[in-house]
């Protein structure tokens, strides 16, 4: 975005995290403001103004468009964004909608495990999902948006006819007849099984959402930096700040992220009036979203939506900083792995086995 | 399996017109109609009537396709403390709750009130031998070929001899239906340690270790009497998934997916 003028050979200030210690870059604003066209104040003064006139929801629009990436706002600031949030869901969709802008807690980091063995594949967690998080839940194409995938892969089965078979024939065989007996494959399986009755004898299911990675690679590709990790673990998006590039889609490895390629459908009656600024607020149309792990509930020490509901309890959830905790014990004992652990992603979601 | 559910659902019908007036038990009936029933874990475990806690906010929200709970409002409601289980003793006092099931398998108060009252009936045999019992196994057919244990157990090594709404420990004592993981874990020692450590079963609640969570026992997620039968895969009865997710725009069906999907 913005060009480095640093001299040749000057030495790159370290990359941190916090982007108020961050080389300073032009933003918007500096941009607005070097244009002399408009300043805060004046910003401020046209919004009272508009107030004036009655037309609050063109306020709030107003405000809304120029306030900062979540993560340079001073606490003030963010707090006047959940109030004009708050005020805005609030007439939307009828109810008192709260927006959490609660922050890390320290010594919390999150950490999730699920157990492949245990999973039977009846999606229940992909709809607690889709009722806590508020996604677009309309019939026609791109409205209807679920966070978590789940996976069915063939068991598969070696057959004794096709032993002594194979090509080339004859002269040595090359590849065996049973060289493409899908068993157990990973990521190549089906996701719209609808069988009468799960989990089916032939069958395993792996479970998929965002995988909330320690080097996620969509943060490193976001132009305007508006996805990040937080301190205590998941990675989330500002959806303000969103300009629906997808540049994260494509180098999510996990397949993780959705498009609201529509205006959301979220009738009034089934939205989740509990919501956090960085989770489940509503979202609207050109930005991407994804899973956090149920931000307005684990940050207030509440299980996220999809360990509750699943029926055989292989979802497990806690502070990985805790060796106490359902994750730490796990680690500790169980057999653990990471989907695609050769990507060097680090993702804090583990997948084990008795 | 359904026959024997038609029966037990008789059976409570016919006590529960026995014990209230006929005006109420029409009252109930009326509400049944537009009351929303859905199931926790597994069906017939434990279910949930959905109901508003606050204007705008369910106990639960439950799936139209199977009318299984989707989302807690209330992951404390009707529970009541775990009691003592042993070496879980980091978690502070009243901060391990279940939700009684006592009352759930209320066939129980059919069978303490007729036979089973505590009294020891002459003749009971002093060795520990199965013998067959024909009223029992007609009025419970699940325990005609009882698959668990793979006949080296029977009734009587988890049920209370003349206490039919207790189970049993390795002493002869009562063990309430509301903690079955103290008779369970006699033989499955492996998964109580790993239950009690919130590694296998469920809990919901707040995730902290010392957190309160409500505690998912045994019976809840497993039917012991049928758990290793052929319906069953992985301890758990089947049941019908949620529907699958919405398919890319312009694709008719999912076939692709079932096509020989590595490349030769
Ligand atoms: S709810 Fe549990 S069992 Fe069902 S698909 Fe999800 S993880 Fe698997």
């Amino acid at each position: 975005m913005s060009i480095d003028k640093r001299p040749l050979g000057e030495p790159a200030l370290p990359a941190s995290a916090d982007p108020a210690q961050a080389v300073p870059k032009a933003t918007r604003r500096d941009f607005l403001k070097a244009g002399g066209m408009l300043s805060l104040s004046s910003l401020m003064g046209t919004a009272a103004l508009m107030a004036q006139t009655d037309d609050a929801k063109a306020t709030i629009e107003w405000a809304e468009h120029f306030q900062k990436n979540y993560r340079l706002m001073s606490d003030e600031e963010k707090n006047e964004a959940r109030i004009r949030l708050e005020r805005r869901h609030s007439a939307e969709y009828g109810r008192k909608v709260t927006v959490d802008i609660s922050g890390a807690q320290p010594g919390v980091l999150m950490g999730y495990a699920l157990n492949v063995r245990k999973c039977i594949g009846c999606r229940r967690c992909v709809k607690a999902c889709v009722e806590e998080n508020n996604q677009s839940r309309g019939s026609r194409p791109g409205e209807r948006i679920e966070w978590i995938q789940v996976l069915r892969m063939e068991r598969g089965e070696f057959s004794e006819e096709r032993m002594n078979h194979g090509y080339p024939e004859g002269l040595g065989i090359q590849v065996g007849g049973n060289a493409y007996t899908p068993v157990g494959q990973v990521l190549e399986g089906q996701f719209h099984y609808t069988p009468e009755a799960v989990p089916e004898k032939d069958a395993t299911y792996m479970p998929i959402a965002c995988m909330q990675c320690e080097k996620p690679p969509c943060v490193k590709v976001c132009p305007v930096r508006t996805t990040y990790r937080e301190a205590d673990g998941p990675v989330v998006i500002d959806y303000n700040w969103c300009i629906g590039c997808r540049m994260c889609m494509g180098a999510c490895p996990y397949w993780a992220r959705r498009m609201n390629v529509t205006k959301p459908v979220l009738p009034k009656d089934e939205m989740n009036p509990v919501t956090h600024y960085l989770g489940n607020r509503p979202r609207m149309r050109g930005v991407v979203e994804k899973c956090h792990w149920c931000l307005q509930r684990t940050r207030q020490g509440r299980y996220p939506a999809c360990v509750e509901v699943c029926p055989v309890g292989a979802r497990k959830f806690g502070n990985l900083l805790d060796p106490d905790s359902e994750v730490s014990l796990i680690l500790a004992r169980k057999n653990v792995f990471r989907l695609k652990a050769e990507l060097n992603t680090f993702p804090k979601f583990f997948y084990f086995y008795d | 399996m359904a026959m024997n559910r038609i029966v037990r659902h008789a059976l409570i019908l016919a006590a529960c017109a026995g014990f209230s007036a006929p005006g109420l038990a029409q009252d109930a009936e009326k509400k049944e109609v537009k009351e929303t029933i859905c199931f926790e874990s597994r069906k017939g475990a434990s279910e949930v009537t959905k109901r508003e806690i606050r204007p705008g906010l369910p106990n639960v929200k439950c799936s139209p396709t199977t009318d299984a709970v989707l989302w807690y409002g209330d992951p404390y409601e009707d529970t009541v403390p775990m009691g003592k289980v042993p070496l879980l003793d980091k978690i502070p006092e009243g901060h391990a709750v279940v939700k009684p099931r006592t009352e759930k398998l209320s066939l129980a108060s059919t069978c303490t009130l007729a036979c089973h009252n505590g009294v020891t009936p002459p003749g009971f045999p002093k060795h520990k031998k199965p013998i067959p019992i024909p009223t029992m196994e007609a009025m419970v057919p699940d325990v005609k070929d009882l698959q668990h244990g793979r006949g080296r157990i029977w009734c009587l090594d988890c049920h209370h001899p003349t206490r039919r709404d207790k189970l049993v420990d390795n002493f002869g004592d009562p063990v309430s239906l509301d903690q079955p993981q103290l008779l369970c874990g006699k033989c499955h020692g492996d998964k109580l340690r790993d239950w009690r450590d919130g590694i296998h079963g469920k809990r919901i609640g707040e995730f902290a270790s010392t957190g309160k969570k409500r505690w998912f026992v045994c019976t809840e997620c497993h039917n012991p009497h049928d758990v290793q039968n052929g319906a069953h895969q992985r301890g758990f009865t089947q049941l019908k998934p949620e529907p699958p997710p919405q398919l890319p725009a312009g694709m008719k069906d999912a076939r692709h997916e079932k096509v020989h999907p590595i490349a030769h």
